[in-house]
């Protein structure tokens, strides 16, 4: 899954990815705005939390990682909210590790940084009744996009591409589709109720 | 009013989690006379049946390859007198677990322990032959091994503790950070 343990990645996966994660991360504080914060805040614990939904799927199980929200929402302060939640996963749930903290970020940070360049623009000009099929698009791409990324990861380690990538494929397609529902939901009803704050998104910090 | 929403959202969505199960793999596994018997299966107990393990030795080396059954459950035969061993589950999706497994010396090599222990041979009242020494261990073996799994379930079981823990840093980080950029334009 997404949070790839200790031990399984080389330590130049581990040293790139924890490098580009502080890159971004240097980058999205320059551009917080303090707006912004709360509403980081809600979706850090939201995500700090589905990690433990767990759905059993084949002979592995998933969970809904909601980055492609934090992205729609959040832009740039995605990454930072991304990395606390990590972290705090790691130190009390035991998901993820420590060494791994900077590529297991970088998995989930670059598909929500991707999903608020693509799909936060087409948020703003969507009227009311579509703005759920966007946040469907962000769900599901964002999920795939993690999917993807941790093939690769797995793949530059020595784990053969082709199985380890069929597997998160298959086990990815049917999270990326409870992901988009999800997302399409909470999307939805963010707009209903408070449109601000998908609207302040791109004026004030979008990519 | 729409970060209180937000809030709520957030409330909602905390509360919504059916379950406080995750999906950590976890490799149980201990040795039961010569054979060591086992359990994999991810934090929340679901059993992880389509897991890959490998035994290997001390050194490294590829001993077996098994498949655990439905339940995750698996057995291996101990063949040499390997003093270690060292089980490694994989899911083939990024889960990874290793375990090293000492069996007990008084198995692998009972001949060398006795030789060992010099109290043992002075008094030479030893009622035990390896063999019933081997029952005693297997059949302990069998009456603790559920027991342990038990406890080694509750050791990872995620509590609420530590959800509302972590909620809190997250709360506690974002106010740091507000005030942080609050006194700035004042210094």
């Amino acid at each position: 899954m997404a949070h790839i343990p200790d031990g399984v990645l080389a330590a130049p996966t581990l040293i790139l990815g924890g490098m580009m994660t502080a890159g971004l991360v240097v980058v999205a504080l320059r551009r917080l705005t303090d707006e912004r914060l709360p509403a980081a805040a809600v979706l850090t614990s939201a995500f700090f939390v589905a990690s433990l939904i767990h759905l059993p799927l084949g002979p592995s199980s998933v969970h809904p990682l909601l980055n492609g929200l934090m992205g729609l929402i959040l832009g740039w302060t995605a990454v930072p909210a991304i990395l606390v939640a990590l972290g705090l996963q790691a130190a009390f749930f035991g998901f993820g590790g420590l060494w791994t903290l900077g590529i297991n970020t970088l998995n989930m940070a670059l598909p929500a940084l991707l999903c608020s360049w693509v799909f936060a623009p087409w948020l703003t000009k969507a009227e009311g009744a579509r703005a759920w099929l966007i946040g469907f698009a962000a769900g599901l791409s964002a999920v795939l996009l993690t999917g993807l990324l941790v093939a690769l990861t797995l793949a530059f380690n020595g784990e053969p591409f082709q199985p380890a990538a069929r597997l998160i494929a298959l086990l990815y397609a049917p999270l990326a589709l409870v992901e988009g529902i999800l997302t399409a939901i909470i999307v939805g009803f963010i707009q209903r109720v408070a449109p601000e704050l998908l609207l302040k998104e791109t004026k004030a910090d979008g990519l | 009013m729409a970060y209180r929403r937000l809030a709520i959202l957030g409330i909602v969505l905390v509360l919504a989690s059916p379950a406080v199960l995750a999906h950590k793999l976890k490799l149980f596994a201990q040795t039961e006379g010569n054979w060591i018997r086992g359990r994999v299966y991810f934090v929340g107990g679901s059993a992880a049946a389509g897991t890959h393990i490998e035994v290997r030795d001390a050194e490294g080396r590829l001993l077996a390859e098994l498949t655990p059954d439905t339940e995750g459950r698996f057995g291996y035969r101990m063949q040499s007198a390997t003093t270690e061993y060292q089980l490694i589950a994989s899911t083939g999706d990024g889960h990874r677990v290793a375990q090293r497994l000492t069996p007990n010396p008084l198995l692998a090599d009972p001949a060398q322990t006795h030789a060992m222990d010099p109290s043992e041979t002075a008094s030479g009242a030893n009622p035990l032959d390896p063999a019933s020494l081997m029952l005693i261990e297997q059949t302990l073996a069998r009456q603790t091994q559920p027991l342990a799994e038990r406890l080694n379930a509750l050791e990872d079981r995620i509590l609420l503790q530590d959800i509302l823990g972590g909620i809190g840093y997250i709360l506690g980080l974002t106010g740091f950070a507000l005030w942080w950029r609050c006194r700035r334009p004042q210094s």
